[in-house]
């Protein structure tokens, strides 16, 4: 079985095909920008792209996800290694969006697949879609700013 | 600064050879400043001397600044805005500077990083020890130019001679390691510059919205928490939990764990009460610790309801039995007697998880002649203490290396997972990796205690505080992460300050008394963010809004009223926010604002509004807006203060209207997200900050100092709907408009 990861094929060994996706992609493939919060499928900091579609990788096994593609936070930008940022990241350090910073990448990954559907979500859409990432530090209201930024082409869109 | 320095070799001190000050660079140390004296496995309780900071700040080849900054990272920004200190005295840019988390045998032991005091009492020593380094360096550029000093000026990342020529830092250190040493006279001190305390209103660096130097590691996924380090030839531990606090191995048997593919060994020390297992793969960890057969010897049963009646401020009250007086004054009675309208009204708080999102984790790696721990704790030098103590090596042989934390909040002053690292790799022989899942978090921490307040006060006819008697129990906070043995000794000898902290109302009161008992029941306990602030301020700022509502006054009106005259600071900045929220603007039906402030830890003033919205047909309080006004002094970073208080308010609207633990069995029975719910994103108010900033104030603490009046603020806010109080946090729907 392969997957695809961040554009690259990833071959799975056999005895790892039941292995939670998020255990894989930290421990065997090596890449740790996708944290572990709750295991539940309830904080979101395990949140990836498969297909493009933000899904839970603690809730997902390998072989969930065979022949698709996965994208992490490490691979949000693409894969050259002096890739400019995505402008959702840049939205995020415009407002210096993290404190801790664990949750912040499934974050992230949650609102650019929200920005993909839907390019200019309103207030309401923002809240809704976000909900299910957790954040523990309160940064809750710069992520909402960085949405809309994000939304409006990278403008300041602060209020007063 | 005129003292002469003085070229020392490179031998003084350990740290120094192992923090790659073989590679090159200069440093300055005071011929003082031995190791001090470190008590077994206590937590880092002293406080910075100047004399330290010497070892903090160092310049090395090329000119670039290293920090070694002695607060531990875990989202508060500290480490920024002491940079922000150390490029101010420099002169130097935020890309000059190399911000580090020092491993504990690059710096001397630092105090643990709690208690909202990385700016508060690091300011003052990290200014003296980058001045000190920059009076060092001009010392350098006066000897090459053949020059008094006094004749060197600044520049920017350097110094200009007065033919104009240009010294950088660059050009002055040189590729030899060099240790600069001045004396420690107080003389020179007081001759020297300090920038960060001279340039008030033209700063260069302090009070500019610098950015945290890895918010693009973080935005990117490649910052390295502890959960993420990896190494070479590493091995994976886990170990199995007592079902219950205070449970005892009696008997464990690792035959079928051992018999599993890739299992290396499972590890059982009864005398230590751990079984643990260690595999070359991870994927079967779980599984594996399952799969010893483990018999525990089980306490004496713990349960909810027990805890509670031990912690029962009425019990104590009928008895008349406190423990601690914290003030009294005057005449109780005599006020009482004053009173036209007089209350009486219990407030409780729960138990509490921090709940931080990165469950904890180490890595070990215990070796013949050195023991490397790689962990995320608030206290690195207290891990050190502790690893050394539990696998029985010398402290000299234990580092620790910090990295930054995915969220502390007081949770993090032990690591436990790298006590088990250790335990484990020094039995594999190789470095092992622990990683707490959320059930562990949840069920191996220490808590919040609950508290239990009981409040007697009243109004005179002219809307002053007749009297005021607050007796209150919880339990022992600042001594939760010490040994049991050498904590129980604490308890009894100390009134526990956490537990009381911002229990002393701040208003004018002639006539209290103020009395709380610490005790400690089987639930273990230690600091959360701010401590006994947030239940003893939601307790103090509710029965104000209720003496308020009582003598019909306007809840501003009657603090304002209240305040004694000094309390200037408090008052401008319930003014503020008054001010911010439009107070006294008539709000929709089933809409309300409640008011609340605070002084926290005698330093930092803080008021919020809270405006909340009752939505009878899904059965739910919302908090639609907050607004918060804060004095904490000199502004370091804007930026970071007003994400700070942003925290606090989302901290506490999380508090007061979700946070709960209840246990049975000895056990906490709230293991995850679903039953130990924090506020979602769609549950954040707006927020509204305003930072007052009066002249010459010095900066005091910031990272937990607005939570105290928010769950006042909210619960006043929903009486203002309803009618109702809610006087039992976490408060619901269900809890305002029942009838008990």
């Amino acid at each position: 079985m392969e997957i695809a990861i961040n554009g690259k094929a990833v071959a799975v060994p056999e005895r790892l095909n039941d292995v939670v996706l998020l255990d894989f992609l930290r421990d065997f493939v090596g890449l740790k920008g996708t944290k572990f919060g709750c295991g539940i499928g309830l904080c979101g900091a395990c949140t990836v792209h498969v297909d493009g579609i933000a899904d839970r990788s603690c809730q997902l096994s390998v072989a969930d996800v065979a022949g698709q593609e996965v994208t992490t936070i490490e691979g949000l930008s693409g894969a050259a290694p002096d890739s400019v940022l995505h402008p959702v990241q840049q939205a995020w350090i415009d407002e210096s969006v993290p404190q801790c910073g664990y949750c912040q990448g499934g974050q992230i990954m949650t609102a650019v697949a929200l920005l993909r559907d839907n390019p200019d979500p309103t207030e309401e859409e923002i809240r809704d879609e976000m909900s299910g990432n957790l954040c523990r530090c309160g940064t809750y209201p710069r992520i909402h700013r960085a949405i809309v930024r994000a939304a409006k082409g990278g403008q300041d869109v602060s209020r007063g | 600064m005129s003292v002469a320095v003085e070229r020392k070799g490179m031998n003084r001190r350990a740290f120094l050879i192992k923090s790659g000050w073989l590679a090159a660079g200069v440093t300055v140390l005071t011929s003082c400043g031995a190791a001090r004296s470190v008590l077994p496995a206590m937590p880092s309780f002293s406080s910075p001397e100047p004399e330290d900071a010497l070892a903090w700040v160092q310049a090395l080849p090329g000119g670039q600044i290293r920090f070694f900054c002695p607060r531990m990272e875990m989202g508060q920004g500290a480490p920024l805005g002491l940079s922000q200190v150390v490029a101010e005295e420099l002169n130097i840019r935020q890309q000059e500077i190399d911000c580090v988390s020092p491993a504990t045998d690059q710096t001397p032991p630092f105090k643990m990083t709690v208690g909202s005091e990385g700016i508060f009492d690091f300011f003052m020593p990290v200014s003296y020890g980058a001045a000190r380094l920059r009076e060092a360096l001009r010392g350098l550029a006066a000897e090459k130019a053949g020059l008094a000093p006094e004749l060197v000026q600044d520049g920017e990342s350097g110094f200009v001679l007065p033919d104009g020529t240009v010294l950088s830092y660059g050009d002055l250190v040189p590729s030899e390691p060099v240790v600069l040493s001045v004396s420690a006279s107080s003389r020179a001190d007081e001759a020297l510059r300090r920038y960060a305390l001279e340039r008030k209103g033209a700063y260069r660096a302090i009070g500019q919205r610098w950015k945290h130097h890895e918010l693009e590691a973080m935005v990117t996924g490649k910052t390295v928490y502890s959960r993420d380090v990896t190494l070479a030839g590493m091995l994976y531990g886990q170990v199995r939990r007592p079902p219950a606090f205070g449970a005892r191995l009696q008997s464990a048997n690792g035959r079928a764990a051992e018999a599993m593919a890739g299992v290396n060994a499972v590890v059982i020390d009864k005398g230590r009460n751990f079984v643990g297992v260690v595999s070359d793969n991870p994927f079967v960890l779980a599984t594996a610790v399952q799969a010893i057969e483990v018999e525990w010897e089980m306490p004496e049963e713990l349960n909810q309801d027990q805890i509670e009646a031990v912690l029962d401020v009425e019990k104590y009250r009928a008895q008349n039995d406190f423990e601690h007086e914290l003030t009294a004054a005057g005449d109780i009675e005599a006020g009482r007697a004053q009173a036209v309208h007089r209350n009486t009204a219990r407030y409780d708080t729960s138990l509490a998880a921090h709940a931080q999102m990165e469950p904890r984790a180490g890595v070990a790696w215990v070796r013949k002649d050195k023991v490397e721990i790689w962990c995320g704790s608030q206290d690195p030098f207290f891990v050190q203490r502790r690893v050394a103590k539990a696998i029985n090596r010398n402290l000299d042989d234990v580092v620790v290396h910090s990295h930054r934390m995915g969220g502390g909040f007081g949770g993090r002053v032990l690591c436990l997972a790298s006590e088990e690292a250790a335990v484990l790799s020094a039995a594999a022989g190789k470095p092992v990796r622990v990683q707490w899942d959320r059930e562990t978090e949840f069920q191996s921490s220490y808590f919040q205690p609950i508290f239990s307040h009981f409040i007697d006060a009243g109004v005179t006819s002219d809307g002053r505080i007749s009297h005021w008697e607050h007796d209150f129990v919880s339990s022992p906070i600042m001594t939760g992460p010490m040994p049991k043995s050498i904590a129980m000794v604490v308890d009894r000898v100390m009134a526990d300050e956490g537990t009381a902290r911002g229990a002393l109302s701040p208003y004018q009161l002639p006539d209290h008394r103020v009395r709380y008992s610490d005790i400690r029941t089987a639930v273990p306990i230690g600091p959360w963010r701010a401590l006994g602030a947030a239940p003893n301020n939601f307790a103090v700022e509710s029965m104000i809004d209720e003496l308020a509502v009582a003598a019909g006054m306007d809840p501003v009106k009657l603090r304002l009223l209240n305040l004694p005259p000094e309390a200037v600071r408090l008052a401008a900045v319930l003014e503020r926010a008054a001010a911010l929220a439009d107070w006294g603007q008539t709000v929709p039906e089933d809409w309300g604002r409640g008011i609340a402030c605070g002084v926290y830890k005698g330093q930092t003033a803080a008021a919020v509004v809270a405006e909340v919205r009752v939505d009878h047909k899904a059965r739910q309080l919302l908090i639609t807006s907050m607004w918060c006004a804060q004095d904490c002094g000199l502004v370091v970073n804007p930026d970071q203060v007003e994400a700070q208080i942003m925290g606090n308010l989302i901290w506490g609207c999380t508090m007061a209207l979700k946070e709960r633990l209840t246990v049975a069995a000895g056990a906490v029975q709230e293991r995850n997200f679903d039953r130990y719910e924090i506020l979602t994103h769609r549950e954040a108010p707006e927020m509204t900050v305003a930072l007052v900033e009066p002249p010459d104030a010095p900066p005091v603490a910031v990272g937990e100092s607005a939570l105290g009046p928010v769950a006042a603020a909210i619960a006043n806010a929903v009486f203002d709907a309803t009618g109702r109080r809610a006087r039992r946090l976490p408060m619901s729907y269900e809890g305002v408009f029942s009838d008990g």
